[in-house]
């Protein structure tokens, strides 16, 4: 069956947020969801298409996982703060309760801001946005913890001394779990953070991990002072709702990233098959004014707003139906 | 030894020397970083719980089990007694390691269970059970409210929240993971 009242409930979601940037003077812009290219990102597999054209030769297309890379077009050409709701496709990540391979993103960029002042317009706008439903977690004062004290406080591991992969090696072990000769900083860092950390994250308030370690190569700023990222990512009952950067402005720190994860995402996918978008060629160039971008999943932002652990329910047609009844819910 | 991507609900495996059956499993992407799955293993022994992360191609130890079919005689608290239907041998099973499966399992019935050597990793139980209520209140008279509901017990002592017009003696559909009632059976 069809749930019509969460289909209102998605309208009343949206045009609350639109409402709310539309009032601070924000453009809501379009971009494609079809590109060329993409930024490299080797954690995310893209869906790859092709566009027939008889004139000028076939080409692959990709469907975006974020608007980003055309949203920082339209800052570096001199935008004014800019918002977008899209439908952004993520290809071979797990169908069910906090995924579909189809998702819808709200992205927004604001001028002259930085991750933190972020925190304070995203805590802001949820208030302002919410519908007409209430959850506990609504009343409560948002927890914001860098990533060093959550990760001292729910799996007691000292990120300072963490810089050595020895040392974070010897935590995972002590925490009982069984790191791979082969795993990468990351991975031994991500082993511990989705065991213990993520899943001990208070249920029952947003709650903002700031400062992301510097090892997980992504485009937010580097602080000068300690060796962590301007990045963070909410979470409301759990579930990763938002990520945040104080976006990189700086060319030749874009390019490094552009060549290092490029390099890395041709690396692990060559032959498997998935995959290999283009890095966008002239990225690199744009002059990013200094502002802050959030993603937000609207699905699972709603899901928390209907007090629903899925957003399997309020999709009309996910794609688990489809496959596994093989017709949609009428 | 599987892949940990291919390890699901029901797997059994060897951590430590140990049998472990994986209770949950969920396959999870952390922002800018590689596919994870996150797994509940269970210690049919001793009921531990252990929470293990792996990437989806980090190998795992399976075991190899074999499946035997138990008629369920009774329990006394502390064990489930069965009978192996094959060799009429005994078999007693803690019951902190099988949680609530004494609302689930009817005297006398006949489940399927996963031996690793003698020892019971699992008991399948089905996801819907019917089940008679055995004991329920009477509906207050004059509340007929829409979605009202009241409270029954059903043979096995499972109390389950119901629609009101459910009557002691009626059969009753309950899904057995989250303990709700889905429908009335008419028999």
């Amino acid at each position: 069956m069809f749930d019509f009242k969460a289909a209102a409930r998605r309208s009343e979601l949206c045009r609350n947020i639109r409402a709310y940037f539309d009032g601070k003077g924000y453009l809501e812009v379009s971009t494609p969801t079809l590109s060329p290219y993409l930024i490299p990102e080797p954690t995310i597999k893209a869906f790859r298409t092709e566009f027939r054209n008889e004139f000028a030769g076939n080409m692959d297309l990709y469907l975006i996982p974020s608007p980003e890379i055309f949203m920082k077009r339209l800052l570096a050409a001199g935008s004014p703060s800019i918002y977008q709701i899209s439908t952004c496709f993520r290809n071979a990540e797990q169908l069910g309760h906090v995924h579909n391979p189809e998702f819808m993103m709200l992205e927004y960029y604001t001028l002259d801001f930085d991750d933190k002042d972020s925190i304070a317009l995203t805590i802001d706008m949820i208030d302002k946005t919410k519908i007409a439903e209430h959850q506990e977690w609504m009343d409560k004062e948002s927890l914001i913890i860098t990533m060093a004290e959550a990760m001292e406080r729910w799996a007691g591991v000292d990120m300072e001394k963490a810089e050595d992969i020895g040392y974070i090696r010897k935590e995972a072990e002590r925490l009982g779990l069984t790191p791979d000769a082969s795993d990468t900083w990351n991975d031994i860092f991500n082993r511990i953070f989705l065991t213990y950390v993520e899943t001990s994250i208070p249920k029952d308030r947003p709650v903002y991990i700031t400062d992301y370690p510097d090892k997980i190569n992504c485009l937010a700023k580097a602080y000068s002072d300690k060796p962590c990222r301007k990045r963070w990512e909410m979470y409301i009952n759990g579930i990763e709702i938002a990520n945040c950067y104080d976006e990189e402005t700086d060319k030749e720190a874009t390019r490094k990233y552009f060549e290092e994860e490029e390099a890395t995402l041709i690396r692990e996918r060559e032959g498997t098959g998935d995959a290999i978008p283009p890095a966008d060629p002239s990225f690199p160039d744009l002059a990013i004014p200094q502002s802050s971008g959030v993603a937000m999943g609207l699905d699972r932002l709603l899901a928390a707003e209907m007090g629903v652990n899925s957003i399997e329910p309020l999709l009309l047609f996910p794609l688990s139906d489809m496959l596994v009844r093989g017709k949609s819910r009428e | 030894m599987i892949k940990a991507g291919q390890i699901d609900k029901g797997t059994a495996l060897l951590i430590k020397g140990q049998p472990f059956v994986c209770i949950e499993r969920e396959f999870v992407n952390p922002g800018k970083g590689s596919a994870f799955v996150r797994l509940k293993l269970k210690s049919p022994a001793t009921g531990q719980v252990l929470s293990e992360t792996m990437k989806s191609q980090d190998n795992a130890e399976d075991i190899t089990v074999e499946d035997r079919d138990l008629q369920y005689l009774y329990n006394d608290g502390e064990n489930f007694y069965f009978q192996n239907t094959d060799t009429f041998d005994q078999v007693d099973v803690p019951m902190k390691s099988f949680t609530d499966y004494e609302y689930f399992m009817k005297e006398g019935e006949t489940y399927r269970a996963t031996f690793w050597e003698d020892q019971v990793l699992d008991i399948i139980i089905p996801s819907k059970i019917v089940f008679t209520v055995a004991e329920a209140e009477e509906a207050v008279k004059g509340d007929t409210v829409q979605g009202a509901t009241k409270y029954v017990t059903t043979e096995t002592g499972l109390r389950v929240r119901v629609p009101i017009f459910i009557k002691q003696g009626e059969k009753i559909r309950v899904n057995t993971e989250t303990k709700e009632y889905l429908e009335r059976v008419n028999s």
